[in-house]
């Protein structure tokens, strides 16, 4: 196996879903670009459409959504939107793998995991099952549990740090080079969530792969990501690298969402919440800025005219910002 | 296994001590039913001219006991028999085992239930799936939609429109009995066939009634396990449709195991119209007619015999579930 990181190219991408109230589009118009080889993170809030972006990458929108513009270029696969049935299928598991919220449950709650592995690996027509049977052991090995057990484990005889390195594992198995984790530490306490970060840090670097980690919390990104896109009511509002964008945030929502981060050290009324609410499918503005409602810099344009991203070539690469207000400063 | 064996000892445990209660108090409600049918025919003899000690004699050689003892001492010695599976005589078999006379009934009534029930169970599960899946489609409505119409109709309407259709309109089935007395009892290809032919219309209609439950059950079941996480992970994980297309059934299928168990122990006592309509001597009517001629023997005996069965079914259905359901086998493991 020579496979190596596959770049990822989103463009234009648009994800509607059918409500009474017509089809509302949930991502909207999302440009974003996953070097080979680099871990991008995705932060937003609830409903902000992170989750499916992240379902995007693997053309797996659940009625009643569906991408209703753009594509999603995997180097090696092709544009993904474009996919069908076995194709699909087949590349998903093998060329990119998923991995879901802690939270979730993620494994049949009859089977063995080592009987779901091999469900898997005759999925893919892995010919050489004892084979795969040992690499997954090894990667439970290498994510510090005892393998063997493991695979002859039923689901709720696993605690919730135990369930997200099977996911993981599942998710690398077959040697899937795209690794997209959705929320892969919530709902874990900070010691395992710092384990699996470690984790999924040193993983991504051993078997040099392409990273997407999906987010609420900025700490996870911070401690993970080179790069970071912000999210929200369905835009992308800012991206560069991580460093950058948590050192010195341009949009006035992340400047909102880093300010409203507690410190460990300092007074807690530091910390100031964001006011206002992020907007839901059926209130998300038709027209001009996502954010305007919540914006402290708010100006007239905002309220018909959407924000391009402007795109500065930064030092630790690409920044790319949409807001009118940031346009104006830097070129008045 | 070990803790399969555990389980099956506390359940035969608690199964006896449920049948003792059981068989106490229908010993007690049996008897506080008004009516004797011994002293009735006693008073029979001696209205038709009898001497009342010929009388008393002559009752006592019909039955082969006499009705002198106390209510309590009648009640040990109930109890102390049904250590021995003997449940006493039936007065209206002339003085015929209860056992061998439930025995006989029960054959009519155990085969074309279990035979009724199995069918609708695997048509209604297999449907189930389908209206599901197809939900929002037109196959779908017309299962849910044959679910639900069949669910509600009564039983005894399905027995009489089968048998007034295919019995009496285009008369092709018989309704008239289990089997044609023409034939010789026994493994001959005559009697066999007569008995097949005589219970597809029992059969068909406890499959019938009975399939609009299932396949709603299954219908709901099915969903609800396509909603789960683990249904979608798999897709997003390439696993091909046939592998987990039976993820679905088998997760959706468990919750169905324990209806099927109870409805199996229930159906004992509860086919009593279609055994009227198709002329089946079995259970239900066996239970009925003790009933009106107070044969207080045998409507114990009836009562502990349905009751049984549904703790035996439970049972059942307890430890299929131990080995089915891993959740359920290491349970108790965890807990302890």
């Amino acid at each position: 196996m020579t496979k190596s990181a596959p770049g990822v190219r989103i463009d234009g991408l648009t994800v509607v879903y059918k409500t009474p109230a017509g089809e509302l589009p949930a991502v909207r118009d999302v440009r974003l670009t996953l070097e080979p080889g680099t871990i991008t993170g995705i932060v937003g809030e609830s409903g902000s459409g992170k989750s499916t972006l992240a379902l995007s990458l693997l053309n797996a929108v659940q009625p009643p959504g569906r991408i209703s513009a753009g594509s999603v270029e995997i180097d090696g696969l092709g544009d993904v939107v474009g996919l069908r049935n076995e194709q699909l299928r087949k590349a998903r598991g093998k060329h990119i793998g998923y991995v879901f919220q802690a939270a979730q449950n993620s494994l049949n709650p009859l089977k063995t995991v080592g009987k779901q592995l091999l469900d898997l690996g005759r999925s893919h027509g892995v010919n050489d099952l004892p084979g795969l049977v040992r690499e997954a052991r090894e990667l439970l090995g290498r994510m510090g549990l005892d393998g063997a057990r493991v695979l002859d484990s039923h689901q709720h005889e696993l605690s919730g740090g135990m369930r997200q390195r099977v996911g993981i594992m599942l998710a690398l198995v077959l040697n899937a080079h795209l690794v997209v984790l959705d929320e892969p530490t919530t709902a874990l306490d900070m010691i395992t969530q710092a384990n699996i970060l470690k984790i999924v840090r040193e993983v991504h670097a051993e078997r040099g792969l392409t990273t997407l980690v999906i987010t609420h919390d900025i700490g996870v990104v911070a401690e993970v990501a080179d790069r970071l896109a912000v999210m929200y009511g369905g835009r992308l509002v800012e991206q560069g690298p991580t460093r950058e964008v948590l050192g010195a945030p341009r949009h006035p929502y992340t400047k909102g969402l880093i300010k409203a981060i507690p410190r460990l050290v300092g007074d807690i009324d530091e910390a100031q919440a964001l006011p206002g609410r992020p907007p839901t499918l059926a209130t998300v503005p038709a027209e001009g800025c996502v954010f305007r409602e919540r914006c402290p810099l708010r100006m007239d344009v905002c309220d018909t005219v959407d924000p391009e991203a402007r795109v500065d070539a930064g030092a630790g690469g690409p920044r790319a910002v949409a807001c009118h207000a940031v346009t104006v400063k830097e070129h008045a | 296994m070990t803790v399969i064996a555990r389980r099956l000892a506390g359940h035969l445990a608690r199964g006896i001590v449920m049948i003792l209660v059981v068989a106490t108090i229908s010993f007690f409600i049996v008897r506080s039913i008004p009516g004797d049918p011994v002293a009735a025919n006693v008073q029979k003899l001696i209205e038709q001219g009898m001497a009342p000690e010929a009388a008393e004699q002559a009752t006592r050689v019909l039955y082969g006991f006499q009705p002198t003892g106390s209510l309590w001492q009648q009640y040990t010695d109930y109890m102390a028999g049904l250590l021995t599976f003997d449940l006493g005589q039936s007065v209206t078999h002339a003085g015929a085992p209860v056992t061998q006379v439930l025995g006989e009934a029960a054959k009519w009534t155990v085969l074309p239930v279990l035979a009724g029930t199995l069918l609708s169970f695997l048509v209604g599960i297999i449907l189930g799936v389908y209206a599901a899946i197809k939900r929002t489609g037109k196959l779908g409505d017309i299962l849910a939609i044959s679910g639900s119409l069949l669910h509600g109709v009564p039983q005894y309407v399905l027995g009489l429109l089968l048998s007034a259709i295919f019995a009496t309109l285009i008369p092709i089935l018989p309704a008239d009995g289990p089997v044609d007395i023409l034939f010789e009892p026994g493994f001959n290809a005559g009697y066999i066939g007569s008995l097949v032919e005589h219970a597809v219309l029992p059969v068909v209609t406890y499959a019938l009634a009975a399939y609009g439950g299932w396949i709603l059950a299954m219908k709901s079941s099915v969903v609800t396990v396509l909603g789960d996480d683990f249904i979608l992970a798999a897709e997003l994980r390439g696993m091909k449709r046939s592998i987990i297309f039976r993820y679905i059934a088998r997760n959706a299928i468990l919750p169905l195991f324990t209806i099927l168990a109870l409805s199996l122990g229930l159906l004992l006592g509860g086919a009593v119209f279609i055994e009227r309509i198709f002329n089946y001597p079995g259970l239900g009517l066996l239970l009925l007619d003790s009933i009106t001629m107070r044969d207080y023997a045998l409507m114990g005996g009836a009562f502990l015999l349905i009751t049984a069965a549904i703790i035996v079914a439970n049972i059942i259905a307890d430890l299929f579930y131990s080995v089915i359901d891993p959740r359920v086998r290491s349970g108790e493991e965890v807990g302890a």
